[in-house]
């Protein structure tokens, strides 16, 4: 028993799961690093063999050129507001129809669940043929309606899953004493289950915006106009359009991937378990 | 709409009935079954090396105690990252002239090598672009469906004497099974739909070798302005995740009944 013991003392001592620990972080670290490092570093060493392993002469010309001389202040506004609005939009409706999916009786709860699941994973590039023709001709692309409105279409549907998994756990109770005072659904929700939903809709919301933020196919499809261009579009085309130095590009998307790295690592709670809910609950 | 063909106009757009002779040029099209083998190839491989991967890291993150929630933070970063981002890294990780991985692998073969020049060498940069990607994604899923499971299993497993390898293929992975059907399903969706990532990394290029049924149907629609075609390729996209979607599920309906009927 003692020689049991000890040796399973030794093995917390000598750590391959520690081992394994560090080489995951390294791997997962290094591309952050390089990509930041890479930002502050002068033209010369940017291109220079063997690459610099620290940025020696660091200098901040690459923010300088991303936002001055360059739309990089439009892009991230133009991100902002989109994915601030969709997560708004998409947190009324979600509510609501979470709601209704985790309370009020109806038929074929079940595929709708399931389609929900499906829909929010779906190839965007199934959709865009119609969307396109349709923002044509009633004049939205280039707008930032144009990009708003699909986006809450197509982000509601996890969102209302995650909703729907987070109302299943409020009690019961005090829906229904509000029922016995008179509250119809609509003020239920407002009053009762809103001020209760909290942890659900900061994960919902998190979800939501990093979706916006980040979605590419569509914000490229209908808003290719420079005005109107969020971050991920113009990360995109500026190497195609003029020769960006990476370093510039890297500058911008260091000011880019700041908010929503602040926001996932202050929220990374909600995160996990709103990754997690699709496959536990199931 | 992809049995049209759809004619733009400044004010509108028309469609004209061709019946099914956008599918029949999809059908006969090389370019077509270039894309289906990239995308499919693209999404077996990724899917299998994130999924061994991300069990892998999961295993480690369960049994790390302090240091447990720095690397679910540090995970969750790539995660969150836009995509069109990371594909800009890589590819001054692959620059040839002097981005720091063709250096590193030009130390063991003399010579830098033109990592997206080649059609094998530049599927592999996507492939290892998106592992670094998404394998937390399945990773952090994994970690969930690990700790739901019982330690007292564990400890009847090391009462009968079983080793590590023994547990973790008769213990561990079965009873991980529908956390990685999920997922499975999730990756394979999303794999399946990949544009951003080839599109800034390769262009789907050398030639069309890394270009897939998105990509060439984004490319048919909105540079040739092919709407009717492309909407074909978009709607034979769709149809093919359907049919996918409806084997995962209908598996993993099967096999919670199986584990319900025991």
């Amino acid at each position: 028993m003692t020689a049991l013991s000890a040796s399973s003392a030794r093995r917390r001592l000598f750590t391959p799961v520690h081992a394994g620990a560090v080489v995951i972080a390294l791997l997962t670290a290094l591309p952050l690093y390089w990509l930041a490092a890479s930002s502050f570093k002068p033209d010369a060493e940017l291109g220079s063999t063997p690459p610099a392993l620290w940025p020696s002469h660091p200098t901040l010309d690459h923010y300088r050129d991303a936002f001055g001389q360059y739309e990089f202040a439009r892009y991230l506004a133009n991100s902002l507001l989109v994915a601030s609005l969709t997560t708004l939009g998409v947190l009324a409706l979600g509510l609501f129809s979470g709601y209704a999916l985790a309370r009020l009786p109806m038929r074929g709860k079940r595929p709708i669940l399931i389609a929900l699941l499906m829909i929010s994973v779906f190839p965007t590039v199934s959709v865009i043929t119609p969307l396109y023709l349709i923002e044509r001709q009633i004049g939205w692309l280039n707008s930032y309606q144009g990009l708003i409105v699909p986006y809450i279409a197509f982000h509601l549907p996890f969102a209302v899953w995650i909703l729907r998994n987070y109302l299943l756990r409020i009690p019961f109770e005090m829906e229904e004493s509000a029922r016995i005072d008179g509250a119809g659904p609509t003020r239920t929700v407002l009053q009762i289950i809103l001020p209760q939903a909290g942890p659900g809709l900061f994960t919902s919301g998190v979800f939501t915006f990093t979706a916006a933020y980040t979605e590419f196919l569509m914000a490229l499809t209908f808003n290719s106009e420079d005005a109107f261009r969020t971050v991920p579009v113009g990360v995109a085309l500026f190497g195609a359009e003029f020769e960006v130095p990476y370093g510039t590009i890297f500058a911008g998307s260091i000011a880019a991937l700041l908010p929503i790295v602040v926001l996932v690592l202050i929220f990374r709670r909600a995160v996990v378990s709103g990754l997690t809910s699709g496959a536990v609950k199931g | 709409m992809s049995f049209s063909e759809i004619r733009l106009s400044s004010s509108g757009f028309e469609l004209g009935d061709v019946g099914t002779r956008n599918y029949e040029a999809l059908l006969a099209s090389t370019a077509w079954r270039d894309a289906l083998t990239f995308t499919v190839s693209y999404t077996v491989l990724s899917v299998l090396i994130e999924l061994v991967l991300g069990v892998l890291v999961a295993l480690v993150l369960e049994r790390l105690t302090k240091a447990r929630g720095w690397m679910m933070a540090l995970l969750l970063i790539p995660w969150s990252m836009i995509t069109v981002v990371s594909a800009q890294l890589w590819s001054y990780l692959y620059n040839s002239a002097y981005g720091a991985l063709s250096w590193l692998v030009g130390l063991v073969t003399d010579e830098p090598p033109i990592i997206l020049g080649t059609p094998v060498s530049a599927f592999s940069a996507i492939l290892v672009a998106d592992v670094w990607k998404t394998t937390p994604f399945v990773a952090i899923i994994v970690l969930a469906g690990l700790v739901t499971i019982d330690r007292s299993v564990y400890e009847a497993a090391e009462m009968d004497g079983a080793g590590a390898w023994t547990t973790f293929w008769r213990i561990t992975l079965p009873l991980l099974r529908s956390t990685l059907a999920i997922a499975v399903l999730f990756r394979v969706l999303q794999a399946f739909g990949v544009f951003d990532l080839p599109f800034v990394l390769t262009g789907g290029g050398p030639g069309t070798s890394t270009q897939p049924l998105a990509m060439l149907g984004w490319k048919v629609m909105f540079q040739n302005l092919n709407m009717g075609a492309g909407a074909a390729v978009a709607a034979s996209t769709a149809l093919i995740v359907f049919v996918v979607c409806l084997l995962c599920l209908k598996a993993f309906r099967s096999q919670v009944a199986e584990e319900d009927a025991k």
